[in-house]
């Protein structure tokens, strides 16, 4: 059980929360001078991250890569390992990053300015994809998203968001989300339990300390869990307390497991109703439904898929814990209902979810993949 | 037998005999032996004669073929050994008459094998041919030693084709010239092995045909799997059907040049290498062919004390080089023919293992993890595994030795292996792999002297996957590739700053029949009980490179036993006889009664041999990869598991079953397995793999778990699910489908009312169907039942409308709808149909879940739409279960597959009620979790209560 904290006196129980919305640095390997911040801000004012990758030729096709739910665009910039942004410059592309409002380099997760996934299908990628254009003209854009940033991404492309892209990879989950019953039990349980007492789950058991409110929820993370790493517990074991696993843990170098507090930040509970909602209807699914500011965005993304007018390659290791065989079931969904798009399917065997793109190996296993379809389009 | 006995005191003499001939000194001289074996046909006149009387009287019968050789071999062993003469020739004898009478009686010979000479129109075929069978096992189970006899009679026997050498060149020009159209390449040298240039298992039967039909020569199918080199089928053939001509017309014969050599050289005419080369003792030479001097292995880089080949030769001890010449002769015992090796074999083992021997010495290498590794066999498949799991757990970089021509053709076949198995090929892996066109089997690994220097010099690891598994040829077929090659890089990584070798054995060298324990550290198999080349040739590898370690090289020898198909992608080898086992266990429904079965999945075996490679700590042991072995009952409960009911039968009697069945109903895919069940070698390696015992891998284990890998767990249904799959996909194995006996069905009636799309229902429609599964595999993996039945609709026809094909799916797209809503999708029937007149339709049916009360009802009642073929729906209506006919037909009224126990018909039967119950409940509750959570959304959510903000 979660224990109340309010009368305790003698010492603080709540950490620091960061409240600025300044960007924490991204780390890299790269030279510092080909790495350049954006200043971007939402239609609604969110302040957001975009980086662009200088490659030193101006022609090149530009590939912008979506990060997954509490991750950042650190996830494609590790320097541990081979990474996506080196294997896309040494193949001829530029790189664009792009920082959405639920990664861990910005301060939403955290400080309860809440929002929804109709936010981030409505401004922050229509919006980035705009300011791209407006950078590279007419050159091919091909966007490469993971997790709810593909997620995301699919409910743009549907409302008719950013049109015209030249491919798009999406790893993870596409536009039929789908969880064990068991994961979904739990965050419907957890998150229903909690929402009056917490607003995030944290994940850096570092920050949090031994004494906290948080310690139950590390404690039953840590139920059966092979790895010590409290961290790695709460999110190889558990997903934040959701009973999924979010990698292989054999596939994370040992610099990279050691990096997971830095490169997957806290989880907000009070997202939870909306991600229920598109579970449940194992579709992705507008949270607003009286708003009318989100009637741009389709009641239900697959039954708009017909508006997809790129090609569409859907990756997903064979042991994602997370999203099960979701891409899987979105393939088969759309080769059944929406036979005329381009559409391809393909799996990743013995990769689980995150790994995908952390994994040492991932740019021999995963990266090859993506080069492949990227090429056959560019 | 009686021969055992025998021939130890026989041998005694013989032996001696021999060892004195080697050292060149004392016994009798060249010469003198030479006059003795001159007389010695003379000195036996009956036998002899009877073989000629056969010869030349119509000369169609086996006999003929036994008779030439063998009684004077038996002499020759008498004169030889001279002090045991009588027990010597006893032991021959016992043979020799075996085969003459029986075949002179038309009756089939003993030896397996012999019995295709019986055809035999016009050639006569020497005994030397019988032996080369593999047939003289038969009273030869002592060891190397006891075989001195035999350098003398082979001397007599091959010496006399040696005359007419000039006509081997040309016999051997032909044969490789037939054999030409069955390699790839479209030409064979006289001296390259059929197999080792691409030639197949079919091609090899082909061959024989070809050369019986346009050369009229006549040659074993075993004898080409044994040595498949032409010259050595054109000098075997020589010798055999020219022996009596020859051999009476060579009175002189060249041997005398044998003098202070070992005999086999001498036997070499002008095709060998200087005498001394290599001192093989090659068997074969017995019949006047050219000893295979391990052209792989070059001399040159030998220590210091052995530089020149020429010189070498007295610096190996070789006491067993004239056996190998002598045993060639013997025929088949009477008793158990393929128990033992063929001494030839034996004999060519010896002198490989010898080679070890000239290895440079060495120190320990840094205890560093490689950072560039030499793989040979990137494109086998545990070669192609290992290749990505080296690349993915090191830094390192991999050259890979490919068999091309040059580098492009090197790269593409790498890509295209890798491709093959599954595995990615992009230029992210491009960039840390080095393709170097070579070929394992040529002296310097077929790499010019320089690259091998900058080799040597430059990589800190070479492992050594490459090998040619056929389990069909024979050691000398073999040997050039799974011995001499592993000795090569033996020598590479002895050459230069000194490096680790990691050698991927097999379980192989345990394959005895009836050996007690297979662990890390157990003595391997007796050799001479080995009969398949393949066996052989690992044993061989193993123990050679044991004796490199003798050198300082730090060896690790790794030993896979099965290499199953890859848990995930299913990748797996579709020529590898477990592949084809597990095939034909699922197509006949049987299984052997085996023992255990030593099979680990590729993933697991490449991975641990990887953390091996990875490991400092790890280098120098013996590893046994075999994971956990699967017993009968663990593979009998499996298939079961996937609806596939075996029975369990006895070896014998399911090989017989098993090639009946494939011979009556071949399966163009298995047919390597149909030539395995008929080979009597490879035969016995089935035998020997599937009455082991289990192997055990307690270093392994360790090792797994230090290095924090995924611990060894059984191959079982699950993991093999995919690989199955794809051996069901590529034609070998065979999944249930609709035409087979249904494994289990039930029938289905509903009744409602049809009318056209948008009007009332008001036409009575109803059905009659019958819902099947072939196994449960289709229910679980494609969610699918079988339909067929009638439909009565008087909308569409007067006369009831027969089912052609119909599927019902259960929860299709999992449940989701198929418009924005809430009405989830429960089960989906698709029906076409047939009228009386002959006009088709389609029927198109939905079950929806929804969050209404009605639930018993929405699992009954289906929405259908029936239309015209091609056209759109003309009627529409709603069709349903009636209640009391449910429980009746749908539970009650299972029929379970009638072959089935009683016991397997009630676990059908429930297994299909639980889960169809169970996605059922799943379904239902879908739209009811989505209202729920529709009420939660509702709750006052706080200002979240965390304070500093």
């Amino acid at each position: 059980m979660i224990f109340r904290t309010t009368n305790s006196r003698t010492r603080p129980t709540i950490r620091k929360v960061r409240t600025g919305t300044a960007l924490r640095p991204l780390r890299h390997r790269l030279d510092p001078a080909r790495v350049e911040e954006i200043p971007f801000r939402a239609g609604d004012g969110v302040r957001l991250g975009l980086t662009r990758i200088d490659s030193g030729e101006q022609d090149r096709p530009a590939v912008l890569l979506l990060h997954g739910h509490t991750a950042s665009a650190d996830m494609f910039l590790l320097p541990e390992t081979r990474n996506l942004v080196d294997v896309l410059l040494d193949d001829g592309y530029e790189p664009w990053l792009l920082d959405w409002r639920g990664s861990c380099r910005l301060p939403y997760n955290e400080t309860g300015q809440r929002y929804t996934y109709d936010d981030v299908a409505l401004y922050d990628i229509p919006e980035a994809v705009s300011r791209i254009r407006e950078r590279i003209g007419d050159r091919p854009l091909f966007v490469v998203a993971h997790c709810i940033g593909s997620l995301t991404l699919s409910l743009s492309m549907t409302a008719g968001l950013v049109p015209g892209l030249a491919g798009v990879v999406s790893q993870g989950v596409f536009l039929t989300p789908k969880l064990a019953g068991r994961t979904s039990l739990r965050m419907t349980v957890a998150g229903e339990l909690l929402k009056n007492r917490i607003d995030h789950i944290p994940v850096d058991f570092r920050k949090v300390g031994l004494r906290s409110k948080y310690t139950p929820l590390f404690a039953l993370a840590s139920r059966g869990a092979g790895c010590p790493d409290p961290t790695c517990q709460i999110l190889h074991n558990s997903a934040w307390g959701s009973g999924a696993s979010l990698f292989l843990h054999e596939n994370l170098s040992e610099a990279t497991h050691d990096r997971l507090a830095e490169l997957l930040g806290p989880a907000p509970l009070w997202i939870l109703p909306h991600l229920r909602r598109i579970e449940l209807a194992r579709s992705v699914v507008r949270w607003h439904d009286t708003d009318h500011r989100y009637r741009a965005l389709p009641p239900n993304a697959l039954d708009a898929a017909a508006r997809i007018d790129t090609p569409v390659l859907l990756l997903a290791g064979s042991e994602n814990g997370l999203w099960l065989d979701s891409q899987r079931l979105c393939h088969e969904v759309l080769a059944h209902r929406q036979p005329q798009l381009d559409v391809s399917y393909t799996e990743i065997p013995a990769y689980g979810h995150l790994d995908t793109f952390l994994g040492r190996g991932a740019a021999l296993d995963v990266f090859g993949h993506i080069l492949e379809f990227l090429a056959e389009r560019r | 037998m009686r021969e055992v006995n025998e021939d130890a005191a026989a041998h005694a003499g013989q032996r001696a005999t021999g060892e004195a001939i080697e050292r060149g000194d004392g016994g009798p001289s060249v010469e003198a032996l030479l006059a003795r074996i001159r007389q010695a046909p003379t000195a036996t006149p009956t036998p002899t004669a009877t073989g000629t009387d056969r010869k030349s009287g119509v000369g169609t019968d086996a006999g003929a073929r036994a008779d030439t050789s063998t009684p004077r071999v038996g002499e020759d062993a008498d004169a030889d050994a001279g002090k045991t003469a009588v027990p010597s020739g006893a032991v021959v004898d016992v043979g020799a008459p075996a085969v003459s009478s029986g075949a002179g009686a038309d009756v089939a010979p003993p030896g397996a094998g012999t019995d295709l000479y019986a055809n035999a129109p016009t050639v006569p075929f020497g005994a030397g041919a019988g032996a080369g069978t593999g047939v003289g096992g038969g009273g030869d189970t002592g060891t190397g030693t006891d075989r001195g006899a035999g350098a003398l009679p082979a001397l007599a026997v091959s010496a006399a084709p040696a005359a007419p050498a000039p006509d081997a060149d040309g016999l051997a020009a032909v044969v490789a010239a037939a054999a030409g159209p069955f390699v790839p390449g479209g030409q064979l040298s006289p001296d390259t092995d059929f197999f080792d240039a691409g030639g197949t298992s079919v091609g090899a039967v082909e061959l024989v045909a070809a050369l019986e039909d346009e050369l009229g020569m006549e040659i074993d199918l075993d004898e080409v799997f044994a040595d498949a080199r032409p010259r050595s089928l054109a000098l075997r053939w020589l010798v055999t059907a020219g022996a009596t001509a020859a051999l009476s017309a060579a009175g002189a014969p060249a041997t005398p040049t044998a003098a202070g050599t070992p005999a086999p050289a001498a036997d070499t005419i002008g095709t060998a290498p200087a005498p001394g080369t290599f001192p093989f003792p090659v068997p074969a030479a017995a019949h006047g062919f050219s000893p295979a001097p391990a052209p792989g292995f070059r001399p040159a880089l030998a220590p210091a004390s052995s530089p020149a080949p020429a010189t070498d030769t007295p610096s190996i001890p070789s006491p067993r080089i004239p056996s190998g010449a002598t045993v060639t002769a013997r025929t088949t015992g009477a008793g158990t023919p393929y128990a033992t090796a063929r001494p030839e074999d034996l004999d060519q083992i010896l002198a490989d293992l010898s080679l070890a021997d000239r290895l440079p010495w060495t120190g320990s290498p840094e205890p560093l993890p490689p950072r560039r590794i030499l793989l040979t066999g990137a494109t086998g498949f545990l070669g192609s595994h290992l290749l990505l799991d080296l690349l993915r757990h090191s830094d390192a970089h991999v050259h890979c030795l490919v068999r091309a021509a040059d580098e492009e053709a090197a790269t593409a076949r790498l890509g295209e292996a890798l491709k093959s198995h599954r595995l990615p090929w992009s230029s992210e892996i491009r960039r840390r792999v080095t393709v170097l066109p070579g070929d394992i089997r040529r002296p310097h690994l077929g790499l010019s002297d320089d690259v091998w220097n900058k080799l040597a010099h430059e990589v800190d690891s070479v492992v050594g996957v490459a090998a040619a598994v056929d389990f069909l040829r024979g050691y000398q077929s073999l040997r050039q590739s799974n011995v001499i090659g592993a000795l090569t890089l033996a020598e590479l990584a002895a050459t230069g700053p000194p490096k680790p070798l990691h050698h991927i054995s097999s379980i192989a060298v345990f394959n005895e029949v009836g050996i007690a324990s297979m662990g890390e550290d157990d003595p391997l198999a007796h050799v001479d009980r080995l009969v398949a080349g393949y066996d052989q040739t690992k044993w061989a590898a193993e123990v050679a490179l044991r004796r490199a370690r003798d050198h300082g090289l730090i060896v690790t020898a790794m030993r896979p036993g099965g290499i199953g198909g890859h848990t995930r992608t299913g990748a797996h080898n579709p020529q590898d006889l477990s592949s084809g086992l597990i095939s034909a266990f699922g197509r006949f429904r049987t299984v052997p009664a085996f023992h255990c079965l030593n099979a680990a999945p590729v993933d697991w075996v490449s991975r641990v041999a990887a953390g091996v490679i990875c490991e400092p700590d790890a280098w120098g042991f013996d590893y046994n990869l075999t994971g956990v072995p699967n017993t009968l009952d663990d593979v009998v409960r499996d298939m079961a598991y996937g609806g596939m009911h075996v029975r369990v039968q006895d070896w014998d009697e399911w090989r017989t079953d098993a090639l009946a069945r494939l011979e009556a109903d071949p399966v163009p895919e298995l047919g390597f397995l149909t030539r395995v069940l008929r080979s009597p070698t490879a035969l016995k390696l089935c035998e020997a793999t599937l009455k082991g015992p289990a192997a055990t891998g307690e270093r392994t284990a360790a090792l797994v778990e230090a290095l924090g890998l995924r611990p060894a767990a059984r191959y079982d249904a699950q993991a093999q699910l995919r690989t199955f799959e794809r051996l069901a996909r590529d034609g070998l194995a065979r999944l249930p489908d609709k035409g087979d006996q249904p494994y289990l069905w039930f029938s289905e009636t509903t009744e409602g009312d049809v009318g056209p799309v948008g009007g009332g229902a008001d036409t009575p429609c109803s059905m009659a169907l019958t819902l099947s599964i072939a196994s449960m595999y289709q229910l679980v993996k494609e969610r699918r039942v079988d339909v067929g039945g009638e439909l009565v609709c008087a909308a569409a026809h007067p006369a009831p409308l027969l089912v052609e094909h119909g599927d019902v799916w259960i929860r299709p797209e999992e449940g989701i709808p198929q418009r924005h809503g809430m009405r989830h999708q429960l089960l989906r029937y698709r029906l076409t149909l047939r009228d009386a007149d002959g006009g088709r339709w389609w029927l198109e049916g939905h079950k929806y879940a929804r969050a209404r009360r009605d639930v018993w009802r929405q699992t009954r009642a289906l929405n259908v739409e029936i239309g015209r073929e091609g056209e759109p729906a003309s009627f529409a209506g709603e069709l349903v279960v009636p209640a009391d006919s449910y429980v009746r037909d749908q539970i009650d009224g299972i029929k379970v597959d009638p072959r089935l126990t009683g016991r397997e018909k009630r676990v059908a039967k429930l297994t299909w009620l639980a889960w169809f119950g169970a996605e059922m409940g799943r379904g239902l509750l879908g739209p009811f979790t989505r209202a729920a959570a529709d009420l939660l959304d509702l709750r006052r959510t706080r200002t979240p209560s965390e304070r500093p903000r």
